[in-house]
């Protein structure tokens, strides 16, 4: 029988369908009764949306232009 | 879920055709596509340190090799491998699998009783879409300081994987890490900015 817990570790797993059969049913069973674990799948179904929406990056100093132009004149030598 | 748009082949062969011609739109458009990502990948292998030194010659080294590309992986993973390779060689002598067994809980122990059952109430949030949620200026700015938080190698599997459309296969050859430790990282990664919010939510 899975609990919370196992909810908890296994919400992105669920999610992605990366679960064999048995576990997956018996997660999904506790999901059926726990209001809590299925607001907490929720919400992290929720947060994934928000993230690929705000595609946050890397902090990146680099110049792009100035590789860009570098990359460039490397190309014309080859 | 929705992952998101490769260019078509047709597009990428127009575009290398384009960057074997020097035009410069064309060298504009893929450092500005692919240049984060790669860093990004070259972080989480090399560490700060070494990245952006990695980066510059993984791209010296794939425009020297561009005409030999012969198109059997899109031009993103094309330049995530060469990355890779070039971040992986500078640390060839150090065992870098990440370790997992640091303590690391998806949701504090102590929110659990014994038989491993929730002692808190966990309620649906009222702004149920991204747009909603992000409509406040304040709580952007702390998902986007929780993910650059995050350790390096969490940020690249969650980049490659929910951002760039990368399969978990493809990311796990990147990293160099076994799909079930990348699906830990994925985890991980997911949760701790799952926490940035829901702590928002309850303040």
């Amino acid at each position: 029988m899975a609990e919370c817990k196992n909810i908890a570790e296994e919400a992105s797993n669920l999610l992605d369908g990366e679960i064999p059969f048995r576990k997956r049913m018996a997660l999904h069973l506790h999901l059926l009764y726990c209001s809590c674990c299925r607001a907490y799948v929720q919400q992290l179904k929720q947060t994934i949306s928000t993230i690929t929406v705000l595609r946050p990056q890397e902090k990146d100093a680099t110049d792009t232009d100035a590789l860009s132009k570098k990359l460039q004149e490397l190309s014309k030598k080859h | 879920m929705k992952k998101n748009a490769q260019p078509s082949r047709k597009d990428e062969r127009l575009l290398i055709k384009q960057l074997i011609a020097g035009e410069s739109q064309a060298f504009d458009f893929i450092v500005s596509e692919y240049n984060n990502i790669m860093l990004s990948v070259a972080r989480a292998i090399v560490g700060e340190a070494f990245a952006d030194e990695v980066v510059q010659d993984a791209w010296i080294s794939a425009i020297k090799a561009l005409p030999k590309f012969e198109g059997r992986s899109s031009l993103k993973t094309w330049l995530l491998h060469i990355v890779s390779n070039g971040a992986k060689s500078r640390v060839r002598r150090e065992n870098r699998q990440e370790s997992l067994d640091d303590g690391w809980e998806s949701v504090s122990a102590d929110k659990f009783d014994q038989s491993g059952h929730r002692y808190d109430d966990v309620y649906v949030w009222d702004n149920a879409t991204p747009e909603s949620l992000l409509a406040n200026d304040q709580l952007q700015t702390i998902i986007e300081q929780s993910f650059q938080n995050l350790p390096a190698i969490q940020r690249a599997v969650l980049s490659m994987y929910e951002l760039e459309g990368i399969k978990m296969d493809e990311v796990c050859n990147i990293l160099d890490i076994t799909s079930s430790n990348a699906r830990v990282l994925l985890h991980r990664a997911r949760t701790t900015l799952h926490h940035s919010i829901e702590k928002y939510q309850d303040n």
